[in-house]
C-alpha cells in the first residue's frame, strides 16, 4: 500500500493557536499528534501528542513527578483551564521540547518507508507530499498500524498455503 | 623558582581563569589543567592517583559519591515534597511563614545532605506552593539558596568545601557540628528575621489563595511508604555513624559508601533509578583539580606560599583568621567555592601546622570554611547551590539575573560575615 492511499486530510493548528484548541483539535479527531502549519497554511512541524501534554503539565511537575500526586480535581482543573492562557508557540519556545523537521513521505512511499520515518523522527504522524512540495495529507500512526495488520492478515492464508505446498515444510526442516 | 614551577603555576593559572570565566565547561577546565600537569612532568602517576597530598583525595570523592547515592533512594520517597507541603500547611499558607518553613527545612536538610541536592529536591515543590499562592516564587527560591549555603556550613558533609577541609585538616564530624553549629544556627535565626525584611513585597495574604495550598494533598507524595521507612531508617544510620566515626576509626567517605551500600540493597531499585542523581562531572571535577592543586605541592609552588603565609602572620593567628575570613568571602563569590578551597586548604594547612597545633592556629580552618561557605551566598556564581537554583528558576519562567542575586546575596554575606567575626574572636583569640 502506498503513502497516497494511507494519507488523509488531518486538521492542523498555528503557533498561535491556543493549547486549549490544540487539545480540542486532538480530542476531536483522535489524533496522536499535532500538524503544525504557517500563516499560508503549509505544514512547518510534527508535535507528537506526549509532547502537546506538557503545556498541561507544568514543568516543575515534570521534573518532580511526585508532585502529580499532591493536586486535588479542582487543582488539576486549573490546569486545564490555564491551557486557554498558553499557545502552541510555547512548544516551539521550550528548550526541552524536540519539534521535529516536518517528518515527510513521498505519495509513491511504500509502508516499510512509511513506517521507518515514524521510527526515525520518533513521530505519529507524517505528511505526504510530492517532489514539488505541495501536501496532499497526512497518514496517522493508528492508519499506518492498520495497515500493518491488514497486511500481516493478507499475508497468513498464503502463509498456510506455503505450508501445505511444502516449501514452509522445508524451511523448518532446515531450521 | 624552577621552570617546571613557573610553567605549573601558569597551568594553574589558566585553568583558573577558564573555571571562573566559563568559558568552557568547568570538568573540561579541570581535566585539561590535570593533564597538562602531567604533560610538563609537575606531577605522574603515582602523585596524581596514590598519594593524598599530592593528587586526588578519594575520601572526598567517595564521601560524595556515597551521599549522593543515598540522596538519590531519598528523593524517590516523595518526603520533601511531603515534608514542604506539610509545613506550608502548618504555617497555615501564611507567606511570610511559609518562607520561614522552607527556609528551616533547606537549613536542616542541607545540613544533613549537600546543599545543591537539597535545593534541587527543595525547589520545584516551592515552585508548587508559590503557584497555588500566586506568588513570585524567586524570593523564595532565593531565602532558600542562601539558607541551604548556611545551613550547611554546619556539618561536614554540609558543603562541598567542608569535605575538602574535613579531609586536609582531618577533622571530625563532631569538629564541625562542635565549631560550625553555634554560630550557624545563630545565623540562621538572624536570616529569618532578615527575609521579613528583605523579601517583604511578597508577603501579601489572600484568604482564597491560601485555600488552594490547604487543598493541596501532601500525604499523596508518599508513594512507598516501606521504602520511606526504609530510607529513614539507613540515613539515620549514616548519621550515627558520622557522629561516631572518629571514634570507630572509619573515615566519613566509608560511612557514606557503606550507607549507600545498604540503602541500594534494602530498597530494591534499579540502579537507574539510585544513580540518577550521582553528579559525575561533579566528582570528575573533584578529580581534575586535587591533581592541579596537587601538582603545585609537587613542584614546591604551594610550600614557599606557605613559608611566605607563616612568615606574614607570625603569631598573629586572629590577624591571619581576619584576612582568611574576608578574603575568602570576597574570593568565593568571584570563583565557585569549591576551587577555590581546594586551592586554599594546603595553604592554610601549612599555616596550622607552623602554629604547632595551637587552637588559635587551628582555628583558621573554621576561619576559611566560614569565609568559603558563607562567601558563596555573595554572588550568582559563589556556589553550585546558586547555579542549580537559578537554572530551576529560569527553566519554569522565572528567570533570576546574576544582579538580582547579588543584590540580595551581599547584604546577607555582610550581616553573616560580620556576625562570624566575633564569633571566632570571643571564641578562639579572647
Amino acid at each position: 500500500m502506498h503513502a497516497s492511499e494511507l494519507a488523509e486530510v488531518v486538521p492542523t493548528v498555528t503557533r498561535r493557536t491556543t493549547a486549549l484548541e490544540a487539545a480540542q483539535v486532538i480530542a476531536e479527531h483522535r489524533l496522536s499528534g499535532l500538524i503544525v502549519a504557517d500563516d499560508a497554511g503549509i505544514p512547518v512541524a510534527v508535535v507528537p501528542g506526549t509532547q502537546v501534554l506538557k503545556l498541561f503539565v507544568p514543568r516543575y511537575v515534570r521534573e518532580d513527578a511526585s508532585l502529580a500526586h499532591v493536586y486535588d480535581e479542582a487543582g488539576a482543573d486549573e490546569l486545564c483551564a490555564a491551557l486557554e492562557d498558553k499557545t502552541v508557540a510555547a512548544l516551539f519556545d521550550s528548550d526541552e521540547i524536540r519539534i521535529q523537521s516536518l517528518p515527510s513521505v513521498l505519495p509513491e512511499d511504500t509502508l516499510v518507508e512509511i513506517a521507518a520515518v515514524m521510527v526515525d523522527k520518533h513521530s505519529p504522524l507524517v505528511v505526504v507530499r510530492d517532489r514539488a512540495g505541495s501536501y496532499s495529507g497526512a497518514i496517522t500512526f493508528s492508519r499506518a498500524m492498520a495497515a500493518i495488520a491488514s497486511g500481516a492478515a493478507r499475508r497468513q492464508p498464503t502463509t498456510g498455503t506455503g505450508g501445505s505446498d511444502g516449501s514452509e515444510g522445508a524451511e523448518g526442516a532446515e531450521a | 623558582m624552577t621552570v617546571q614551577a613557573i610553567l605549573a603555576i601558569a597551568v594553574f593559572a589558566s585553568a583558573y581563569v577558564l573555571i571562573a570565566t566559563e568559558k568552557i565547561p568547568r570538568v573540561a577546565a579541570a581535566l585539561g589543567g590535570a593533564a597538562f600537569m602531567l604533560v610538563i612532568g609537575a606531577t605522574g602517576a603515582d602523585e596524581a592517583f596514590f598519594a593524598e597530598e599530592t593528587g586526588i583525595d578519594w575520601n572526598v570523592i567517595f564521601l560524595l559519591l556515597g551521599m549522593m547515592i543515598i540522596v538519590g533512594v531519598l528523593r524517590q520517597t516523595g518526603v520533601f515534597e511531603f515534608l514542604a507541603i506539610w509545613a506550608a500547611k502548618r504555617a497555615r499558607a501564611k507567606p511570610y511563614r511559609v518562607m520561614v518553613m522552607l527556609v528551616l527545612i533547606t537549613a536542616v536538610a542541607s545540613a544533613a545532605l549537600d546543599n545543591v541536592t537539597t535545593v534541587l529536591l527543595v525547589a520545584p515543590v516551592t515552585l508548587l506552593i508559590c503557584e497555588r499562592l500566586g506568588t513570585n516564587p524567586v524570593p523564595y527560591l532565593l531565602a532558600e539558596v542562601m539558607s541551604s549555603n548556611i545551613g550547611g556550613a554546619a556539618t561536614l558533609i554540609g558543603d562541598p568545601p567542608n569535605i575538602i577541609i574535613a579531609s586536609r585538616a582531618d577533622l571530625s564530624f563532631n569538629d564541625f557540628l562542635v565549631n560550625m553549629g553555634p554560630i550557624v544556627v545563630l545565623l540562621l535565626a538572624v536570616y529569618v528575621v532578615m527575609c521579613r525584611f528583605l523579601f517583604r513585597k511578597s508577603f501579601v495574604y489572600h484568604a482564597d489563595r491560601a485555600e488552594r495550598v490547604m487543598a493541596l494533598q501532601e500525604r499523596e507524595a508518599i508513594t512507598d511508604p516501606a521504602l520511606l521507612w526504609r530510607s529513614l531508617g539507613v540515613l539515620v544510620l549514616v548519621l550515627a555513624g558520622f557522629v561516631a566515626h572518629s571514634a570507630l576509626h572509619v573515615e566519613p567517605s566509608i560511612v557514606a559508601m557503606l550507607g549507600a551500600g545498604l540503602l541500594v540493597a534494602v530498597s530494591g531499585l534499579t540502579s537507574g533509578k539510585y544513580l540518577a542523581d550521582v553528579e559525575w562531572e561533579t566528582l570528575v571535577f573533584f578529580a581534575g583539580l586535587f591533581i592541579m592543586v596537587g601538582s603545585l605541592v609537587n613542584v614546591g609552588v604551594i610550600g614557599q606560599l606557605g613559608e611566605a603565609a607563616t612568615d606574614a602572620v607570625g603569631d598573629n593567628y586572629f590577624a591571619a583568621a581576619t584576612g582568611l575570613l574576608f578574603g575568602s568571602v570576597i574570593l568565593s563569590g568571584i570563583v565557585d567555592n569549591i576551587p577555590y578551597v581546594a586551592t586554599m586548604a594546603p595553604l592554610v594547612a601549612g599555616l596550622v601546622a607552623s602554629s604547632g597545633g595551637s587552637t588559635q592556629g587551628g582555628a583558621l580552618w573554621w576561619a576559611l570554611a566560614l569565609g568559603a561557605d558563607l562567601g558563596g551566598n555573595a554572588t550568582a556564581v559563589g556556589a553550585s547551590a546558586n547555579v542549580v537554583v537559578l537554572g530551576i528558576a529560569a527553566r519554569n519562567g522565572h528567570p533570576i539575573s546574576f544582579w538580582t542575586f547579588t543584590k540580595y546575596g551581599m547584604v546577607v554575606t555582610a550581616v553573616t560575615v560580620l556576625l562570624s567575626w566575633p564569633y571566632l574572636w570571643l571564641r578562639y583569640y579572647l
